[in-house]
This record gives structure tokens, C-alpha cells and sequence, in this order.
């Protein structure tokens, strides 16, 4: 007899000849499944352990037809128990159901039931989770220029990140070639930009967003991001797609800081 | 068109720079030396070792001050003479943003430093970064770019403070990254007192 914090338990083991059993061998759905595929009658009682009290579900010739758990009854007690991963279950064949409060076949039922339980746990999660996006804002936020720029060499495909500021100062880089001159490049870079800022006054159009200048296999991507511009050199223009992508998120955190 | 930093460079590095027997530099209106950077940084080092440990700080908001009174002065003689107006004006589409961008193009054709204009924030903020600069060798502890120090808050008084000379003491400016204590650059953020 489990004997436990001066509760009897529902489930007396030494009594019991039939199915029986530990949650932690198995999920409820899948009792619940194979009592439906056996095409069982009785009573599947289940002891989740702590405080909670117990749950009774009961099937006629398969079909699940009604569910307890505590108060609960029918839809709502087998949410409850969907959520139980640990306990003892024991099923007592041919006990009759007192009365039917579940209509629908096992599977739609369980489906619903886990759909319920998702939602609930989002919600409650819902906080906890608002309170980790804040601080993993405020943990970016403490990042540097430094920090986000190496965080470019990750992306796949990207050779060298660059920070130029509109008059082609070469705030930062990460990356690329040593046989590269970084201030020739930026100098560069500015003086582009200003022909194609100045291109799109005189068509009356927004400011740049984007420029893309392909050298055979290579690319060269870039972005404003706040006073600067982000250049991404990429060796291979074939993964432009995913580097856009995913250089996204980081050049809109470089606009934070710059 | 914003201003080009390394049209600046390039035309300021062929300006004849030659003092006058009054000793002044006679484009930018101001007095010039040609004493190498480590006699400075032996000047301020020594200011430093002397302060007694309660008065050190005063003596480092003294030497900021002397480059402040000199960048304030020299800056805008820079910005009125006829070589800043015929090579950085014509640039200039961004007011006083792209002012600043060529006085530091400026400063650094002159060697005093090779920074830039990280961000700037119209009359309230701005963020300098210098990648080398002389007082990243000289000896002490603790972040000592006096001169950038100085000389930035004094070019964004030149840019957004009451006309020269009246704009003075309205920014203040705190270094927050340092070559000489191991950081990749200075970094000097500028705003107002």
C-alpha cells in the first residue's frame, strides 16, 4: 500500500491484477490511446503525485465517455490530466461509468485537451518571458560596436564587416584581408554612397536603403544604420539572400548604438 | 554630398605650413610650434606626478582645459581661414554636422589625431573616435587624452554654441574608451554641461 504524507492512495498496487502502472513510463494520451485501440471498458484511475487529487476516466467499449480530476469534470479534468507527467495509474476492468460527460471520440478529445494545455502554459509563461526579452534587450543594449561586428563574421558567407561613417572615417571593422587598405576601402565606400544619395535627390526619390555591387563572384552589401553606413563583403554573391537575411537584426542594433 | 574626408586630407597635407618670425601659423591665424608629441606627453605626465593623490583630478581637468583653450582658439581659426572655406565649405550639406566632420578631417591631416565623427546628435551630443592619437603612448595610468579631450568639446562648442568667443564652457567632454589602456581606440563623447 503507498502510504504518503497521511494520504491514502486511490491506487491500492497488491489489489490490483490488471493494467497498471508509473507516468513516467508513459503519457496519459498514450493510456488513454491504447485503452481506446483495445477496446476497453472500466475505469482508469490516475494518482498524479504532489497535492493534487486524483483522476478518473472512464471508457465503454473503447470510447472514452466521461473524466473527474478534482472538481473537474469531463473536458476539463482531461486538460487537467494531460498536464500530469508523474504519478501512478491503475485500470479496473468493467467498472461502469456513473455518467457521460465527454462526446467526442478519444483522439479529437486528447487533441483538443493538449491544445487547451498549450495555451494555458503559454500564458503563463507570457510574463517570464516578456521579463527575459527585457533583459536580453537590456543585455544587448550593453553591447558594443565591437560585440555586434564580430556577431557579422558568424553569418555564413560573410568575409569582412565594415563601419563608415558618411565622410568615409572608418569607425570600426571586423574581418577580412590585411592586404586590404580599410581607409582606402571607406573612403571609397563614402564617396559611392554620396553619388548615390546624390542620384536619388535628383529623381526625388527616398534615401538609400540598399546597395549591392557585384564583382564577378563577389558582393559587396550596404546599409545606413543611424550617421554610418554597414558594409558586408561577401566572397560569394550566391548567399546574398541568406545573408541579408540574417545581417538584418544586427544592422538594426548598430543603428541603436550608432 | 556630405564632406569627403579624404579630399580634406589630401588638400590640407599639400598647405605649406611655415610659421612667421611672430610665430604664428599664418592660415589659421593662430601660434604654432613644432615641439614633438612626446614633449607633451612628458609635460603632462609630469603635472600628473606631481599632483598630490587629492589633486590629481583637478590637474587632469587643468590639462584638459589648457587643450580645450587651444582647440576652442586654433578651431576657429581653422574653420574661418580661407583654406577650410575653399576646401570643406563647398562639401558641406549638412550644416553643422558636416562642419564637424571636416575639422576632424582636419585634426587629422595635421596629425593630431586620426579621428572621425561617430555620431552626432544636433546641439545636444556627440561620439569621437580616435584610432591613433599621441597620448595613447605616454606614460601614467588610467584613460589621459587630454588634448582630444579637450580639443573635441571645444570644436562642437565652434559648431553649436553661441558664436565664437562666446560659446565657451557649454560642453563638456568624457573619455570613455583609450588606447593607452589597452582598449582597440579613444572614444569621446561630447555633451552638454
Amino acid at each position: 500500500m503507498t502510504q504518503r504524507a497521511g494520504r491514502k492512495s486511490a491506487i491500492p498496487p497488491a489489489e490490483v491484477e490488471g493494467l497498471k502502472g508509473n507516468l513516467a513510463m508513459t503519457s496519459i494520451p498514450d493510456l488513454l490511446q491504447f485503452l481506446n485501440a483495445s477496446g476497453k471498458t472500466g475505469q482508469l484511475l490516475l494518482e498524479k503525485h504532489g497535492d493534487r487529487p486524483e483522476g478518473r476516466t472512464y471508457f465503454s467499449a473503447g470510447a472514452l465517455v466521461h473524466a473527474t480530476a478534482g472538481p473537474a469534470i469531463g473536458m476539463e479534468a482531461l486538460v487537467e490530466m494531460c498536464g500530469w507527467d508523474r504519478g501512478s495509474f491503475a485500470f479496473y476492468d468493467n467498472v461502469l461509468s456513473p455518467k457521460a460527460s465527454i462526446s467526442m471520440p478519444v483522439q479529437q478529445a486528447l487533441m483538443e485537451a493538449i491544445r487547451v494545455l498549450d495555451e494555458r502554459r503559454r500564458e503563463e509563461a507570457r510574463p517570464a518571458r516578456q521579463d527575459s526579452e527585457r533583459s536580453h534587450r537590456m543585455a544587448k543594449s550593453t553591447r558594443t560596436s565591437t560585440d555586434v561586428l564580430e556577431d557579422f563574421l558568424k553569418v555564413p558567407g560573410v568575409l569582412s564587416a565594415v563601419i563608415v561613417g558618411r565622410d568615409g572615417f572608418v569607425i570600426e571593422s571586423a574581418g577580412g584581408s590585411s592586404t586590404v587598405n580599410i581607409e582606402d576601402l571607406g573612403a571609397a565606400l563614402a564617396n559611392a554612397i554620396n553619388g548615390v544619395e546624390e542620384m536619388g535627390s535628383e529623381l526625388q526619390v527616398s534615401k538609400f536603403q540598399d546597395l549591392f555591387v557585384e564583382y564577378g563572384r563577389a558582393v559587396i552589401m550596404c546599409r545606413p544604420a543611424g550617421d554610418a553606413i554597414i558594409v558586408v563583403v561577401a566572397p560569394d554573391a550566391s548567399k546574398l539572400g541568406i545573408i541579408r537575411h540574417k545581417v538584418k537584426p544586427l544592422v538594426d542594433e548598430l543603428s541603436q548604438i550608432l | 554630398m556630405t564632406v569627403m574626408r579624404d579630399q580634406v586630407v589630401k588638400s590640407l597635407v599639400q598647405v605649406e605650413v611655415k610659421a612667421n618670425e611672430d610665430g604664428l601659423m599664418p592660415g589659421f591665424n593662430v601660434l604654432v610650434n613644432q615641439l614633438p608629441t612626446s614633449f607633451w606627453n612628458t609635460v603632462a605626465e609630469r603635472f600628473m606626478a606631481i599632483a598630490p593623490p587629492d589633486r590629481k583630478a583637478d590637474m587632469e581637468k587643468a590639462l584638459v582645459n589648457c587643450a580645450y583653450e587651444c582647440g576652442y582658439h586654433t578651431g576657429y581659426g581653422i574653420v574661418s581661414s580661407p583654406e577650410f572655406q575653399s576646401v570643406v565649405m563647398p562639401m558641406v550639406t549638412e550644416g553643422a554636422k558636416d562642419v564637424l566632420r571636416g575639422a576632424f578631417a582636419v585634426f587629422t591631416a595635421w596629425g593630431w589625431a586620426k579621428s572621425g565623427v561617430v555620431q552626432v546628435r544636433d546641439g545636444e551630443r556627440m561620439v569621437i573616435r580616435a584610432v591613433d592619437y599621441y597620448e595613447a603612448d605616454s606614460g601614467g595610468s588610467g584613460l589621459r587624452a587630454y588634448m582630444v579631450r579637450g580639443v573635441s568639446a571645444a570644436f562642437m562648442e565652434l559648431a553649436y554654441a553661441e558664436p565664437y568667443p562666446n560659446g565657451m564652457n557649454t560642453f563638456s567632454c568624457e573619455q570613455t574608451l583609450g588606447r593607452e589602456v589597452g582598449d582597440p581606440h579613444g572614444e569621446f563623447v561630447i555633451t552638454k554641461k
